[in-house]
C-alpha cells in the first residue's frame, strides 16, 4: 500500500527529467535536483525552507485514528502522521530508524531486539516506553482485537519487554520482510489509554481523542468535514516546520481539483483521466511517483480455459500494454514485466525484456494449445467451442474501466470472444474474488516494499486468488522469505520473475505511478507516494505566499 | 383533530415498521457486502473473526430480530464504517442537512411563490415568460453539473465563494463565513425545487383566479390587490402546500448528490457513503429517520390543511 522507488534506475531518472518538466510548465520553480538515498530531500523547490503555515490535504472519507484496525487510505494516512512505527522507509525503501534506535537480529532470524529511542512521549505527555510496543503487538497478533495488520505479522509469536526501553520480538520462522513490514502500517498506540477493552470499542480515542507520538498532535475533527493536527513541540525528531495540517474530507475528486485550483487545498492525488485538469495550472505542480502496486488481468487457473501456461503467455501477447499505457495512463505508469514492479529498485528485474505485443505468435501459441481459427474468425477448439470468457471489472473507475476495454478489444482482434462486466468494488471482490467464481477479472495488488509475494502466488495461500500453483515458484518464494541477505534474495526474486514470463501467474499490465497535483507552495515533500511521504511531515513546509 | 391525529400516528407506525423490514431486505439482498470484508487481502480466519464480531455470521431472520429488538430499547446499532454509535453519526451530520435544507425550502418559497403568483396575474407577460423559461431549464439541470460549474466559475475563476465544506476550517463559529459556505450549495439545492413550486403556484392561482368568487369580490369594489392575496392566494395555496410537503423527500435525497460536490459534511452524503459500504445498521438507522422525518412531516402537512382550509374539517 505503499510507494517507494529507487533514484538508481534508469526509469526513475527519466521520471525525474519529466518532473522538472512538469514544473516549468505550471510555472513552478521547480529545481528538481535530488540526492538519492537521502529520504525527506526536498522536492520543488531550492529556495531556504521557511517555518510555519498550514498544508491542506484532501481525504475520501473520515478517518479512524488507530493504524491497528484500520486499513482504509483515509486512516492509514492520518495514521501515518500521528502513530510513528519502530522504523520508517527511507526513499530507497530500506527501513531506517524512527521509535527504535537501532536493532539487531540474532544469527537464526527467529528474533529481534530493538534499543528504543530514549526521551519520547506521547501527545499527552506520558513517556512512551517498551511496554507501548508490546502492547501494540500483542493486539497485532491477536484475532479477536479487529486488528488488520495481522497477516503482516504472522510470523511474529511474541514480544517480551527487557527494560523500559529494550524490546525483544520472538518469530516463528526467519522472516526476511519483518523490519519492511515494521514500517509500513505498525505504527505504535499508547498502552496507557487503550490497555482493557477491545480496540474496536475504544470509540472516543479512535474518533476524538488520539494520542500518538508523531509530529502533530490531533486538536479537532469536524466529522465528514475536516482533522486538523497541530505542530508537536515535544518531537523526537528534527521540528515540524508547518504550524498545522488538515486534513480535509472532499470525497469527489472534481471538487477536490476544483478546491485545489481554488486555492482552498494543496495536495491531491489524481487519476490519468483527472490529470488535464490539474496541469498548466498557475501555483499547481504534477509530480509523479512510482508505487509498489502491479495492476493486472487474474485468469482462473482451477479453469480449464486457463489451466495452460501456454495460453496464458499467448493472451499476455495479444495485449498491446504500450498503447494502455500511453492512452488510458497517460504515460504515468512503467511497462511491466512480471509482478514484482520497478518501484522495488534492486528486485525489479530490468534485463527481462517486456513480453512483446505480438498478436501473431499468440495465434501461433493458441493453435498449439489446441485453439485455431474457425472460418467465422473466431477461435475454437477441437470440439467447436469457441474461446470465450467473461472480464470483471469494477465500476466508476475510468483508468481500469478503459483498460479492461482494451483488453476485450485487443483479445477481440485474435478471435477470442471476452464480454466485459462491470459491478461495485465490494461485490467484485466478495461475490467473485474470493469465492473463486470468475473466469477472469482485472484488479491489482498494493504490496509492502517488499519483494515477498508468498501470500498472494505460493500455491494454496489465502490471497492466491488465481489459485495459480508452480512448484519451482513455490520454493523460491519460500525460500525467499526466510533468506536475509539482500543480494542472496534479490537473485532469488529475479529467478521468480523469470518463472512468471513462462508461466504467467496473471497477465501484469502495467506498474502505475501515483500522480500528486500539489501547490507550489509545498516544500519538503520526500519523493515517496503521499502514505510513505506523510512519515516525513515534520519536514513539510509551505513557502509564504 | 385529536382522533384523526391518532389514526395517523397509526398509519405512521405501521409505515415505519413496512420501511425498516424493507430496506433491511434490499440492503442485504444488494450484491457485495460490508466494504470491512471486501478487502481481497484478508485471510479467511481474519474474516471470519470481522463477521463474527459484527455478528454477520448469524442467518438473516435473526439479524433482523436483534436489530428490531435492540430498535425497541432505543438503541439504533453501531456503524460498521465508523466504530461508533449510529445515533452520534447522525447527530454529527444531521444539523448540516437541516440547515442546507431549510435554507434551500426557504430560497424556495421566497422566489416561487411571489413569482408564480405574479406570473398568473398577467399570463404571457414579460414575467411569466422568464420565469417558465427559468422553470424549464432548471428543471433540466443535473444538481452534480449545476454544483461544478457554480463553483468553478463563482470559486476557482472569481475566487468570491468557497469551493466546498461548511466552514473554513480555524474559523468555525464565525456566521460570515458559514453563511458564505452555505450560498453555493442551497442555490443548487433549491433549483429544481423552486421551479417546480413556481408552475404549481402559477398554475393553481390562475386556476383560482378564474373563479366566480373572485369576480364577485373584484364586482363588490374589493381593491385588485387585496383581491389577488387575501381572495385568490390564500386557496391557491392549499394545493401548494402538499407540494410543498412533497420536497421534504427530494431535499434530503437530493441534498446526497449536492452534499457530495460541495464536500458538505451532511447526512445525505453519509447515507451515501454506508449504502456503499454497505454499512448496514448506519444505513437502517438513516433510513428510519428519514423515513419519521418524511411521516412527520407529512402530517405536518395535513395539519396546516386542516388550519388553512375549514371545509376539510366539516367533510370529515
Amino acid at each position: 500500500m505503499s510507494g517507494i522507488r529507487s533514484l538508481a534506475t534508469p526509469l526513475a531518472r527519466a521520471t525525474l527529467t519529466r518532473l522538472a518538466l512538469l514544473g516549468a510548465l505550471a510555472g513552478a520553480a521547480c529545481g528538481g535536483e535530488r540526492n538519492a538515498g537521502d529520504a525527506g530531500t526536498q522536492r520543488g523547490s531550492q529556495s531556504p525552507v521557511t517555518a510555519g503555515g498550514v498544508l491542506r490535504i484532501a481525504l475520501i472519507n473520515d478517518p479512524i485514528f488507530n493504524p491497528v484496525i484500520a486499513p482504509d487510505l483515509g486512516s492509514v494516512m492520518l495514521n501515518k502522521v500521528l502513530f510513528p512505527g519502530l522504523v520508517r522507509p527511507d526513499e530507497q525503501l530500506r527501513p531506517v530508524p524512527d521509535l527504535a534506535e537501532s536493532w539487531e537480529a540474532s544469527d537464526d532470524g527467529l528474533s529481534y531486539t530493538f534499543k528504543l529511542r530514549p526521551g519520547v512521549v506521547w501527545h499527552d505527555g506520558v513517556p512512551f516506553s517498551a511496554h507501548d510496543v508490546k502492547f501494540t503487538f500483542d493486539q497485532i497478533i491477536d484475532l479477536d482485537s479487529g486488528s488488520r495488520l495481522r497477516s503482516d505479522f504472522a510470523a511474529v509469536d511474541g514480544t517480551d519487554v527487557l527494560d523500559s526501553l529494550t524490546v525483544r520480538f520472538r518469530l516463528k520462522a526467519p522472516f526476511a520482510p519483518f523490519l519492511t513490514l515494521l514500517g509500513y502500517n505498525a505504527g505504535i498506540l499508547p498502552a496507557h489509554l487503550l490497555r482493557g477493552a477491545p480496540l474496536t470499542q475504544s470509540v472516543d480515542f479512535n474518533r476524538r481523542h488520539p494520542v500518538g507520538t508523531g509530529p502533530f498532535m490531533f486538536e479537532e475533527i469536524v466529522p465528514g468535514a475536516s482533522v486538523t493536527l497541530v505542530r508537536n513541540p515535544r518531537y523526537y525528531g528534527s521540528t515540524p516546520l508547518l504550524d498545522r495540517i488538515v486534513f480535509k474530507v472532499v470525497p469527489d475528486i472534481n471538487a477536490q481539483v476544483a478546491q485545489l485550483r481554488a486555492g482552498e487545498l494543496d495536495f491531491i492525488t489524481v487519476e490519468p483521466a483527472t490529470l488535464a485538469s490539474v496541469q498548466d495550472v498557475m501555483g499547481v505542480k504534477v509530480l509523479q511517483v512510482p508505487v509498489v502496486q502491479h495492476y493486472y488481468v487474474a485468469f482462473n487457473a482451477s479453469r480449464p480455459l486457463f489451466a495452460s501456461p501456454v495460453v496464458r503467455r499467448a493472451l499476455g501477447m495479444a495485449v498491446d500494454r504500450d498503447a494502455i499505457i500511453k492512452g488510458v495512463l497517460r504515460g504515468y505508469a512503467d511497462m511491466p514485466r512480471g509482478t514484482i514492479p520497478v518501484a522495488l529498485g534492486d528486485y525489479f528485474d530490468d534485463s527481462i525484456p517486456p513480453v512483446p505485443y505480438a498478436p501473431d505468435s499468440a495465434r501461433v501459441l493458441l493453435a498449439s494449445a489446441g485453439w485455431t481459427r474457425a472460418p467465422d474468425g473466431k477461435l475454437r477448439n477441437k470440439a467447436g467451442k469457441p474461446f470465450a470468457f467473461s472480464l470483471l471489472v469494477d465500476k466508476g473507475n475510468p483508468t481500469r474501466e478503459q483498460t479492461a476495454l482494451a483488453v476485450q478489444q485487443d483479445l477481440r482482434k485474435i478471435g477470442i470472444d471476452v464480454t466485459l462486466r462491470t459491478m461495485e468494488f465490494a461485490a467484485l471482490v466478495r461475490d467473485h474474488v474470493l469465492p473463486g467464481t470468475f473466469d477472469a477479472h482485472l484488479i491489482w495488488w498494493t504490496t509492502p516494499p517488499d519483494p515477498d509475494q508468498y501470500a498472494f502466488y505460493h500455491t494454496g495461500q489465502d490471497n492466491n486468488n488465481v489459485r495459480w500453483s508452480n512448484a519451482a515458484a513455490d520454493s523460491l518464494l519460500a525460500l525467499g522469505r526466510r533468506t536475509m541477505d539482500p543480494v542472496q534474495r534479490k537473485e532469488i526474486y529475479r529467478a521468480f520473475q523469470r518463472i512468471e514470463m513462462i508461466d504467467p501467474p496473471v497477465l501484469v499490465l502495467f506498474y502505475p505511478r501515483e500522480i500528486q497535483a500539489v501547490s507550489d507552495r509545498l516544500q519538503g515533500l520526500p519523493t515517496l507516494g503521499i502514505r510513505d511521504a506523510l512519515r516525513y511531515s515534520e519536514r513539510f513546509a509551505m513557502k509564504a505566499r | 383533530m385529536g382522533g384523526f391525529l391518532l389514526r395517523r400516528l397509526g398509519h405512521a407506525l405501521l409505515v415505519v415498521l413496512l420501511v425498516s423490514t424493507v430496506t433491511f431486505a434490499v440492503v442485504h439482498a444488494a450484491p457485495g457486502g460490508p466494504a470491512l470484508l471486501a478487502d481481497p487481502k484478508l485471510s479467511g480466519a481474519e474474516r471470519q473473526a470481522i463477521e463474527t464480531r459484527l455478528g454477520l455470521d448469524q442467518p438473516l431472520p435473526v439479524q433482523y430480530g436483534r436489530w428490531l429488538a435492540r430498535l425497541a430499547r432505543g438503541d439504533l446499532g453501531n456503524s460498521f464504517l465508523f466504530e461508533t454509535s449510529n445515533v452520534s453519526a447522525i447527530r454529527a451530520r444531521l444539523p448540516n442537512t437541516l440547515l442546507l435544507a431549510g435554507t434551500a425550502l426557504l430560497i424556495s418559497l421566497v422566489v416561487a411563490i411571489p413569482i408564480g403568483a405574479a406570473s398568473a396575474a398577467r399570463p404571457g407577460g414579460w414575467l411569466d415568460r422568464l420565469s417558465s423559461g427559468f422553470a424549464f431549464v432548471a428543471m433540466s439541470l443535473p444538481a452534480f453539473w449545476l454544483g461544478i460549474v457554480l463553483i468553478l466559475t463563482f470559486a476557482v475563476r472569481w475566487r468570491l465563494l468557497p469551493a466546498g465544506g461548511a466552514s473554513t476550517v480555524g474559523s468555525a463559529g464565525s456566521v460570515t463565513d458559514r453563511l458564505l459556505h452555505l450560498i453555493l450549495p442551497a442555490l443548487v439545492l433549491a433549483t429544481a425545487g423552486t421551479a417546480e413550486l413556481l408552475r404549481y403556484t402559477r398554475a393553481s392561482a390562475r386556476g383560482v383566479l378564474g373563479l366566480p368568487f373572485v369576480r364577485t369580490a373584484r364586482a363588490k369594489g374589493v381593491g385588485e390587490r387585496a383581491v389577488r392575496w387575501r381572495h385568490a392566494m390564500r386557496n391557491a395555496l392549499i394545493p401548494i402546500v402538499t407540494v410543498i410537503g412533497l420536497q421534504l423527500p427530494r431535499l434530503v435525497g437530493g441534498a446526497a448528490i449536492t452534499e457530495t460536490v460541495f464536500s458538505w459534511p451532511g447526512m445525505g452524503r453519509l447515507g451515501i457513503e454506508a449504502a456503499l459500504a454497505r454499512d448496514y445498521p448506519l444505513v437502517m438507522a438513516i433510513t428510519l429517520l428519514v423515513s419519521i422525518g418524511v411521516l412527520a412531516f407529512t402530517l405536518v402537512v395535513d395539519v396546516v390543511y386542516f388550519i388553512i382550509d375549514p371545509r376539510l374539517q366539516a367533510d370529515r
